[in-house]
């Protein structure tokens, strides 16, 4: 029994992410991109490491508001993610379609397509702002391993 | 039957299995954290590996639809097979014998492509167009360094083999030996050039930047792996960082053998060192210091510069006896 909650918690430490762009305006994107890659915001240190492929991610991070075009490559994209998985809403644009709202384009905001677990508004949210979203994400995940 | 459980022993805990995982493991963390701290980064804990590891192992494995699904599923096996062999194979100077073989650096050389091999099933079984370009660089990559391999490897042979009295020392046993003895031949000034030659071989072998060309993330997106999940992935990281002390052993066993005063475990300690030492010269400096080449420069790299230093030591070998 103990061996398995050591397992766990050694499991919960190693988070990779993942990152969808579900029609965003890059905004986002670039703000994603700067809170990993920079020195000063690391987050490697967290364990985190981005990867290339969906099929070893365990967070994904999705920004956008999901356009007509691209929702059923977002829906097969995900559904490659190998479970158990933590979906981040990042930017105002995946939470309500922020400038985009009600746009005849946008089917709809993200949770109505697939599950989102942490929201992280803003546009675009702060590098901090994103680095306490995946924070968030990180104490669901240490759940759900 | 005692036979048979000493070698189960030797290939599944002592040089081969756990404890070369553990140390391939380490070194891995050690790179990623220093990595990290030269670009003044704080970096992951140094056992992050182990981590990615056991969560690997508790993920769900997805398999391509089209895939060759047989194949798909051996490939990561072959490698990290491939590689606990080789580890068994390998002697630790002061600790352990190795394979005691006549040939058995041969049998390294046999033993070494293991998981390109298997990146190239792994590639081309999984019917993803990444994949694909991925498997055809690896193989395009494993064509350039093996010829300074070769040359390096019978550089070493034959500077041994001279010196004992005979054509070529083929058994990493006389070499070590023969080093103890001796010297370590890496200060032998005309083995210095086979010495640079297999430094460049290493970041090649093991896929680090500037030849990471067939798992290059931002072109080809991981290329062979990219379909893999779960353990499968995993296996693929355990048989890399088998392969991270194999080729580190190698090196070590070939240039600079020495031991110290003590029993078995300070010769363990200091086999690590060395190993981390090389390493760190060798793949994380010139990760931190250098992006990605082309194929087609790598090609050319490998076989202008180390396969020119390998020859000329090889040459030397031979007139200087
Ligand atoms: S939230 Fe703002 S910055 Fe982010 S994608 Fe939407 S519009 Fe662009």
């Amino acid at each position: 029994m103990q061996i398995a909650e050591k397992l766990q918690s050694m499991a919960a430490r190693s988070p990779w992410l993942y990152r969808i762009n579900a029609g965003s305006c890059n905004g986002c994107d670039v703000e994603l991109a700067t809170t990993a890659l920079i020195p000063r915001y690391d987050v490697e240190r967290l364990g985190c490491k981005y990867c290339g492929s969906p099929k070893h991610a365990d967070i994904v991070l999705i920004t956008g508001p999901v356009t007509a075009a691209v929702k059923d490559k977002v829906l097969r994209v995900y559904n490659e993610i190998p479970d158990p998985k933590v979906t981040v809403a990042v930017g105002i644009c995946p939470i309500s379609g922020g400038v985009f709202r009600d746009s005849y384009s946008i089917p709809g905001p993200l949770d109505s397509i697939i599950p989102v677990d942490v929201n992280v508004p803003g546009c675009p949210p702060r590098p901090q702002a994103i680095i306490e979203g995946v924070a968030k994400a990180l104490a669901i995940w240490k759940t759900r391993i | 039957m005692k036979e048979l459980f000493s070698y189960a022993f030797h290939m599944l805990v002592f040089p081969g299995g756990v404890f070369a995982l553990c140390l391939g493991l380490l070194l891995k963390g050690v790179d990623r954290k220093v990595l990290a701290r030269m670009q003044r980064r704080v970096g992951p804990p140094i056992l992050q590996p182990f981590f990615d590891i056991v969560k690997l192992g508790r993920k769900e494995t997805i398999l391509p639809a089209s895939g060759h699904t047989p194949m798909f599923r051996f490939a990561p096996i072959l490698g990290f097979m491939g590689m606990m062999v080789a580890a068994m194979v390998l002697p630790i100077p002061g600790v352990w014998n190795g394979a005691e073989g006549l040939g058995d650096m041969l049998m390294m050389l046999y033993l070494l492509p293991m998981p390109a091999l298997a990146l190239m099933l792994a590639g081309s079984s999984s019917s993803s167009p990444y994949g694909a370009i991925g498997a055809s660089r690896e193989m395009i990559l494993m064509f350039a360094y093996e010829i300074p391999l070769l040359a390096v490897i019978l550089a070493v042979a034959f500077k041994v083999g001279h010196a004992t009295g005979g054509v070529a020392e083929f058994s990493f046993a006389k070499i070590v030996e023969y080093q103890l003895q001796n010297g370590s031949l890496i200060f032998d000034w005309t083995m210095f050039p086979a010495f640079l030659a297999f430094l460049m071989f290493i970041p090649g072998t093991l896929g680090s930047v500037p030849f990471d060309l067939a798992e290059a993330e931002t072109e080809v997106l991981e290329g062979p792996l990219l379909e893999y999940s779960g353990p499968g992935l995993a296996m693929f990281h355990l048989g890399a960082a088998l392969k991270m002390v194999v080729v580190m052993g190698l090196g070590v066993v070939m240039f600079f053998p020495g031991t110290i005063p003590g029993g078995w475990i300070t010769n363990m300690g200091w086999f690590a060192v060395k190993c981390m030492l090389l390493m760190l010269f060798s793949v994380t400096l010139v990760r931190a210091a250098m992006g990605r080449l082309r194929t087609d420069q790598t090609f050319k790299f490998y076989l202008k510069y180390p396969a020119t230093l390998a020859y000329v030591s090889l040459g030397l070998t031979y007139f200087i006896r």
